[in-house]
């Protein structure tokens, strides 16, 4: 059964969420000073991540619980933003940091699956939920998928299923920036009707502002309170947010930052208002 | 310390019986033993009938969607279950190797694949329905255990076997009737292969379903003046390379023969496991690359040279052969 007070343990108390956005991407940035990692899609995903860990009550206490919700990246790729979740929720302390794979590794604390190949997240997510409903529990899993990743077939035999198995603990929500490495969507291999694909599919389709916490949660809560079916929420997001220069930019898909760039980068998280009280460097 | 089991004079083949009803007998066996066990299948219900009927709740058709498949038991061995998944080789190895390998085998999970119609088992069903590297590609998923038993006897032992071990495990199974070779009151384990025939000049290393062939091409060998020796493989890997360097000692000339490639299976492990500590005559027996004709598993085994008389063949020779 999922532990509710250690979701409210874990969430960010005294900053408010523009602060914890800007100690995520400070931290985003750092891990790409001097090293290539997908920089644009973590920066799209990580408040998405830093939601659903806080839903799912990731924290110190709770990490190697059993029983507490699930949260698989699918979109392996972009763990840069998971990582900077997991420092921020107490989970990746170590200073200085271990040197970090460019997707989940297995053996992390607070990193349930590993993933890196696209498309297999969702089929491991429906698994966990076959188990906790064999086990009468009532724990969630959440999936993060990218919407480039909705190119992979494997999604939709995942889709299909959960629908069909009525897996109504299982939310899905896809980091909708647009963007692929080669460019826009849309250009790539188009997606649209998105919510009408995964509503034919027998899903719960929500949309949210994929940045916005409060968007995101009211999203997530409308989604899950109905029962019979998985869920899923659409998050708009902007690929590179928050650094002008990387924003809506296919070129930042994977990138290294020199000294010059990272200061750039770090004093436009700074002109955002968030302090840097509280996290982000270590 | 080898399990010693002297055939009787072979004159025909001996009877035939599929793998899959006494694999169906040993799931259900195993339903009640481990109480977490889960059955799953991709639109196939054969091997897990019996399974199903008593422990319908954990049993899972996932419909025609090998990765999906996949994916799902290792979602829920990552929960604490042993899971066996069984579908069709061909579709199980080829399509899902990435989830296999990722999501399966490389965090090392409880999960055992069931490979039914390996090799040329398929017969007419033609080349879709093939596969001939299904051993060599699990044999290199990280940590795997492959199988890939003889007869129907072998299978329930080697079934059992591959879901009591911790960890991921295949088993290649026929698709239709194999030939019997075993009695059945064998003493089957992981390091100790079947020993057919007394010691002679001759070994031959046979892996699963040629051992019949091999069997009787010894005894044609035998009658021919040169007495050989079956090593009846069941378990590639760990691959048994004492127990095959020790029965090569006595011999000179060693045969491998294989329903696979040669490059990944039996015959280049076995080249692998003499190098430099045995001296002889050495044959790999194996499939090639060309397209395989319309025919059964028999007449395959011909065309592609790793049949009863292709193995006489290459025991006493063409200038002795004894047809």
């Amino acid at each position: 059964m999922s532990d509710r007070n250690a979701r409210n343990d874990a969430a960010p108390r005294v900053r408010d969420r523009t602060d914890v956005a800007a100690a995520l991407r400070r931290r985003i940035l750092r891990y790409a000073a001097g090293q290539a990692i997908h920089l644009g899609s973590s920066l799209s995903v990580v408040d998405i991540l830093h939601t659903l860990g806080c839903r799912a009550g990731l924290g110190p206490a709770t990490a190697g619980n059993r029983t507490r919700d699930r949260l698989v990246l699918s979109k392996g790729h972009a763990v840069w933003a998971l990582y900077a979740v997991l420092a921020e929720l107490g989970l990746l302390t170590a200073d200085p940091p271990p040197r970090l794979p460019g997707h989940p590794p297995e053996g992390l604390p607070g990193i349930d699956v590993s993933t890196g190949a696209l498309g297999h997240g969702l089929s491991i997510g429906a698994g966990l939920c076959e188990s906790a409903r064999l086990a009468g529990s009532d724990r969630r899993t959440y999936v993060v998928l990218g919407d480039g990743e909705l190119n992979e077939g494997s999604v939709w035999e995942a889709a299909m299923y959960a629908a069909h198995r009525g897996l109504d603990r299982l939310t899905a929500v896809v980091d909708l920036n647009g963007m692929q490495q080669e460019g826009p969507t849309s250009a790539v291999l188009d997606l649209a009707p998105l919510d009408e694909k995964w509503r034919a599919f027998g899903w719960n389709v929500r949309t949210a502002d994929g940045h916005d916490p409060v968007s995101l949660t009211a999203a997530l809560d409308r989604a899950e309170s109905q029962a019979g079916r998985p869920s899923v929420v659409l998050a708009t997001t902007v690929k590179g947010k928050g650094i002008p220069f990387m924003e809506h930019s296919s070129a930042w898909h994977v990138g290294v930052l020199d000294a010059a760039q990272l200061a750039e980068a770090l004093a436009a998280v700074d002109s955002t208002g968030g302090s840097d009280v509280g996290g982000g460097h270590d | 310390m080898w399990a010693v089991a002297m055939t009787d004079t072979i004159t025909a083949e001996r009877p035939r019986a599929g793998m899959r009803p006494v694999v169906a007998d040993v799931l259900a066996d195993l339903g009640e033993q481990f109480p977490d066990l889960m059955v799953l299948a991709a639109d196939g219900h054969a091997l897990a009938a019996g399974f199903a009927r008593r422990f319908p709740r954990r049993f899972i058709d996932v419909g025609i969607a090998e990765a999906n498949l996949v994916g799902v038991a290792a979602g829920l061995a990552r929960d604490g279950h042993r899971v066996v998944v069984g579908t069709m080789a061909p579709f199980l190895v080829r399509r899902a190797a990435e989830q296999i390998r990722l999501d399966v085998c490389r965090p090392g999970l409880d999960v055992t694949f069931l490979g039914v119609g390996g090799g040329l088992s398929y017969g007419t069903l033609g080349a879709t329905h093939h596969i001939t590297e299904d051993l060599g590609a699990m044999a290199a998923m990280p940590g795997t255990r492959v199988l890939c038993p003889v007869d129907r006897h072998d299978a329930a032992w080697a079934v059992r076997a591959a879901v009591r071990h911790r960890g991921p495990a295949y088993v290649r199974l026929g698709a239709r009737d194999d030939e019997i070779v075993f009695q059945g009151d064998e003493k089957f384990s992981w390091d100790a292969p079947q020993i057919l025939g007394a010691a002679g000049p001759a070994l031959v290393v046979a892996l699963g379903a040629t051992v019949g062939d091999a069997v009787r091409a010894a005894e044609r060998a035998g009658a021919a003046g040169l007495p050989a020796r079956v090593l009846a493989l069941t378990v590639l890997e760990p691959f048994p390379t004492e127990q095959i360097l020790g029965a090569a000692r006595a011999a000179s000339t060693v045969v491998t023969v294989e329903e696979h490639v040669a490059a990944s299976g039996l015959g280049a492990r076995t080249a692998m496991a003499l190098a430099g500590r045995w001296q002889g005559r050495f044959t790999a027996l194996a499939v090639d690359g060309r397209a395989a004709p319309v025919g059964d598993r028999a007449e395959l085994f011909s065309f592609y040279g790793i049949g009863e008389d292709t193995i006489t063949r290459a025991l006493v020779g063409p200038e002795t052969d004894p047809e």
